[in-house]
């Protein structure tokens, strides 16, 4: 076992899909999987041995949802030290978080909560990625999240937050397109301006996922399917930055595997087109 | 005017947690979709209670569960990066809470269903069997203590829950309501060390009290004297007798003698 690359396409890992994903293992309808860190932090039993029976067949990456990166609390040293056993046991291709704060004053509230986008913001984030990557002894990468406020304060769009972080903690994005989509539509900016803002060399990996419309604003969900208007971002996004490993998640109203690799396969088409059209 | 990062943060915090409205001047447009963040701060906490006490939710209905989860969220702010501990405190609480404490046998199932989930995905540990016990000096015996499995627990209720519980884990209408007990009874719970499938068994009286008082450091020869309480004659063979079972169930990671210049070696 290696950390290898992520290449193609692949799914969140969810537990009842532990069985499906060793028994296709020679088909590869799915290249690869992703797990939620926490959900194997300082765990055993079954578990851990599903998903090192996966990890065999696999390459994996590996996602956390609560590093809270731009909180004002300490760095937590024990969840770092868990993190990077978890790391050093799985051996993932990418390990990832997102670009929030998930709480504060010793609270962590469970959600991806936003962050103003100032120079104060970048400095303190920034310095926050650049001490976990020391620590973990490789690059990160985070995930932009869907937001539904933004801040008077904000002094910059959040592509340009985006690129300002990537450089200036030399860490890498995993893109969340449905994010992009769903951010664009709450605050009313430019989803095509966002993808041309942001560096294409640092994205390792793009998330697809679906949403809830609520009519004056969109809610990210994870429980439904990918709607067209994502499909075409998603599109827009590999025309800009060629093929990049690419996943769906799904995290409620789980269907069977069947049905999320045939909707693997759309992306696959989708990615497919989006690049023959780039190169016509 | 620009507000410190830190304080932004904590006025954020101070609105999902308890209500106030500090945070509001800082948004843009008076952030009219903060609700969806106020929102998906308790339901996605309630859905994660709804996942580790599935039996709790059937006794309580779907109302009363979530009048139960919301008003546990509110007293209980998760202090924990995994969203799988936030059920940690949820027996405790419901058991002192006065709008349910006059139902005991909630807080009897919630915890016995915790204890379940402990179960299933303690971490791994060392698991001895009988051979390890060979390797003891005789004169190490009265020191001896046993350090159990990190899966291994034991849950004290005036319910017997376990019947109801399992009707529901199996997607099935339990018949009936948990019954109460004459007296207060013991349940072992872990997990098989092969197939890893979570167990219970309820322990005689006397079991219950060696459990407990190896679990709690008791040596070999404390846990005699224990025994010896009821059955002075046959105490020693009870002592063996139960060491034998906790071994083959898999239940003891680890032998130690303090104060002795024994220490078990790597293998034991």
């Amino acid at each position: 076992m290696n950390e290898g690359v992520l290449q193609g396409f692949g799914l969140g890992l969810r537990p009842q899909h532990f069985p499906d994903a060793i028994r296709t293992a020679p088909e590869r309808p799915v290249d690869w999987f992703e797990i939620i860190s926490e959900n194997f932090m300082h765990v055993g039993g079954m578990p851990m041995r599903n998903l090192m029976n996966v990890r065999e067949l696999y390459p994996m990456a590996m996602h956390g949802v609560s590093l809270s990166i731009g909180s004002p609390d300490a760095l937590d040293d024990d969840y770092l030290a868990k993190l990077k056993i978890l790391v050093n046991r799985v051996e993932p291709a990418v390990v990832s978080d997102h670009l929030c704060w998930t709480g504060a004053h010793g609270k962590n509230l469970h959600d991806l909560l936003p962050l103003p986008l100032t120079e104060e913001t970048l400095n303190h984030v920034a310095d926050r990625v650049m001490r976990v990557q020391d620590r973990l002894g490789r690059r990160i990468a985070l995930e932009n999240t869907s937001t539904y406020v933004t801040f008077k304060d904000d002094a910059m769009t959040e592509w340009a937050f985006i690129a300002g972080l990537l450089k200036k903690a030399d860490c890498l994005l995993l893109l969340d397109v449905n994010n992009v989509y769903v951010s664009a539509f709450n605050h009313g900016f430019d989803a095509h301006a966002y993808l041309d803002g942001i560096p294409a060399s640092r994205i390792c990996q793009i998330h697809l996922a679906g949403h809830e419309n609520n009519g004056d604003h969109i809610v990210d969900t994870h429980d439904a399917p990918v709607v067209d208007g994502v499909w075409s971002l998603y599109a827009e996004a590999i025309k800009r930055y060629g093929s990049v490993p690419t996943m769906i998640e799904r995290d409620g109203n789980i269907p069977p595997f069947a049905d999320l690799v045939a909707e693997l396969d759309t992306a696959r088409r989708t990615a497919a087109r989006a690049v023959a059209d780039t190169a016509a | 005017m620009t507000i410190e990062l830190p304080i932004l943060q904590t006025k954020f915090q101070d609105r999902l947690l308890s209500g106030t409205e500090g945070i509001h001047q800082h948004l843009a447009d008076g952030g009219p979709f903060m609700k969806v963040y106020e929102y998906a701060y308790v339901a996605r906490q309630q859905e994660i209670l709804a996942e580790q006490f599935p039996a709790v939710h059937t006794l309580l209905g779907d109302e009363r569960f979530a009048q139960a989860t919301a008003a546990y969220v509110l007293a209980h702010p998760p202090s924990v990066r995994s969203a799988r501990w936030i059920g940690d405190h949820f027996a405790g609480w419901i058991a002192k809470n006065a709008a349910w404490s006059d139902q005991p046998m909630l807080a009897d199932m919630a915890a016995f269903e915790w204890a379940l989930g402990l179960a299933f995905d303690a971490p791994d540990d060392e698991i001895l069997n009988m051979d390890a016990l060979a390797t003891v000096p005789p004169d190490v015996w009265p020191a001896l203590t046993f350090q159990m499995h990190p899966a291994m627990h034991v849950v004290t209720l005036g319910y017997d829950v376990t019947t109801f519980q399992q009707a529901v884990a199996g997607d099935s209408k339990p018949d009936e309501l948990p019954t109460a007990l004459e007296t207060p009874r013991s349940w072992a719970v872990w997990r098989n060390p092969e197939t890893l499938i979570v167990r219970y068994r309820d322990l005689a009286t006397s079991e219950a009290i060696a459990l407990t008082a190896v679990r709690a450091g008791a040596t070999f020869a404390a846990l005699c004297e224990f025994l010896a309480e009821d059955d002075p004659e046959n105490a020693h063979v009870m002592a063996a007798g139960f060491l034998r079972e906790w071994l083959d169930a898999g239940w003891i990671s680890g032998l130690g003698a303090e104060g002795m210049s024994w220490a078990p070696t790597a293998g034991d």
